[in-house]
């Protein structure tokens, strides 16, 4: 039987927020995880000892993805209710937990750092560059979506389901879902190329008709962009440093503006 | 209150807030460069009386600083460049300092030269990150004894301490760049022959290709899809330019996709 309210749940969700306030390298978020649970813990565990046993037991080092964190905090609240009762070991809380996390690790960040994030980025880029003044909050509204869904829904499911919580998590096919939303990322740059990398040249001024000036300059900005951005994606996959890139460009930009190639 | 003094107070403040969002807490993702940036120009617009300005160049900014760290992950112990104060001081160094000029050339100048300054400031940025980590570290140390000692009432000092160091941090980070950094960039702008300013705007116009290449970099794993990725390069580039043709391309591409994944 779960004794734990819905509300205090909600209240663990909330505090979850806070979980990397104090990130360090020993414990890494293990002090936030315990700040976040800790209203669960009072609860389960009454005064005394088990209670000093469970805060000592959750300073341990954590790390997962903040996002899944709750999930993480739902499992563990059961459990450590299963504990209360008897019914486990100290034991299975370290290992379940160590599991859970680095699997909720591997999901969420795959599924958040790895696609989301750039997914939703080029979909404000796209707005940005097309000078929609309310891109940030198009970015804001779009990334928090799933954000919020998972930080707050997951607490329920860990709670609800325990340790099977991960047959749940199946369901979602992360990994094709990571593959949709990377094909949306690259049709999305193949339109942010030709149209938003400034490549003008005085040349075409002079030489092209007038009629024909418009599709030139569209041909020559699409094409260069395209040469420039593989040019760049070559260096980048050789390991040059980003920054270096962007300072080439920038020399290589001012001498063709110099000799009067790009204007 | 001179209006240097309170623009830097004001920046302090967004830079604290945006930093504590970049890891410690929340994770809404106001710290991301395409928000950041262009929140920091709204709002130190407002201050100077020309909000659409300020806004426009925290577009500009944000785009561009986006796309070069958009693959930099909080991946475990990786500590990314700090993409979050980067974009406010980018913003505030250029806008304050550009204010001053009369042309549009000069004020180009001003941005560009803070926007590359302020990719050094995210190096340093890392680097204090790192600091304030270790500093959470010797916390952690100190809560784990507290705990063991029966005084409980240390862990939510000690987190609370933590988060408090990343918004102190970041404030007086940014408070000593603006307050110190304006007239130095001024002065070094001035010293740049503004007769090649013009210059400037055509490396500003072509900045994004670096992005472009890192985010290419990312999405295309093969050389199959980098056929069809340059295949709809050039279909865009024959296109006109149109924001909805992009999500209808992406829609069907991701539709597609997601029906081939369940098949």
């Amino acid at each position: 039987m779960r004794t734990l309210p819905r509300t205090l749940l909600a209240r663990i969700a909330f505090r979850s927020f806070f979980l990397q306030a104090s990130w360090n390298y020993r414990g890494m978020m293990s002090m936030g995880f315990l700040y976040a649970i800790r209203p669960g813990i009072d609860q389960l565990h009454s005064p005394g000892p088990a209670r000093e046993a469970a805060y000592l037991r959750h300073l341990e080092y954590f790390n997962t993805n903040p996002y899944f964190s709750s999930i993480v905090m739902g499992v563990t609240l059961a459990l450590e209710e299963r504990l209360s009762r008897g019914e486990i070991g100290e034991e299975v809380i370290h290992d379940t937990k160590e599991g859970l996390m680095t699997a909720c690790a591997a999901i969420g960040d795959g599924l958040f750092w790895d696609s989301w994030r750039p997914f939703v980025a080029t979909v404000a880029l796209v707005f940005a560059l097309g000078n929609y003044l309310l891109t940030p909050l198009i970015f804001l509204a779009l990334y928090n979506l799933p954000h919020l869904y998972f930080r707050f829904a997951g607490i329920f499911w860990g709670y609800r389901e325990g340790t099977h919580v991960i047959r749940s998590l199946r369901q979602f096919q992360f990994p094709q879902i990571r593959q949709t939303l990377r094909l949306g990322t690259m049709v999305l740059l193949a339109y942010l190329i030709p149209n938003h990398v400034n490549v003008h040249t005085p040349f075409l001024l002079t030489n092209l008709p007038l009629e024909y000036f418009y599709f030139g300059e569209k041909v020559v900005q699409g094409f260069g962009a395209l040469l420039l951005v593989t040019l760049g994606t070559f260096a980048y996959r050789a390991r040059v440093d980003v920054l270096l890139i962007s300072f080439l460009l920038m020399i290589f930009a001012l001498v063709l503006y110099h000799w009067g190639i790009l204007i | 209150m001179p209006e240097h003094l309170l623009a830097s107070l004001l920046i302090a403040l967004i830079g604290g807030i945006v930093d504590l969002d970049s890891t410690a807490t929340w994770q809404f993702m106001i710290s991301q460069p395409i928000v950041a940036a262009p929140l920091t120009g709204l709002f130190l617009g407002n201050l100077y009386g020309e909000a659409a300005a300020g806004l426009k160049l925290g577009l500009m900014v944000g785009v561009i600083l986006q796309l070069v760290w958009i693959e930099q992950l909080p991946l475990g112990m990786n500590v990314p460049p700090d993409a979050a104060l980067a974009s406010v001081l980018s913003v505030a160094l250029g806008f304050i300092s550009g204010h001053s000029y009369e042309s549009y050339s000069e004020r180009e100048v001003c941005y560009t030269v803070a926007l590359l300054l302020a990719v050094a400031l995210g190096l340093l940025g890392r680097s204090l990150d790192m600091f304030v980590r270790r500093l959470n570290t010797n916390l952690d140390t100190w809560v784990c004894q507290k705990v063991e000692d029966n005084s409980l009432w240390a862990i939510a000092v000690g987190h609370t301490l933590g988060g408090f160091f990343t918004f102190t941090k970041a404030f007086i980070f940014c408070f000593l760049v603006v307050w110190l950094g304006v007239e130095p960039l001024k002065y070094f702008t001035q010293t740049l022959s503004f007769k090649h300013g013009s210059g400037f705007i055509v490396v500003q116009g072509l900045l994004p290709a670096v992005g472009f290449a890192v985010l290419a970099s990312m999405v295309l794993k093969d050389r199959e899809e980098t056929r069809y990725f340059i295949g709809a390069v050039i279909m865009f580039t024959l296109l006109p330019a149109k924001i909805f043709l992009a999500f209808i391309a992406a829609g069907i591409v991701m539709y597609r996709a997601h029906k081939g994944a369940k098949k």
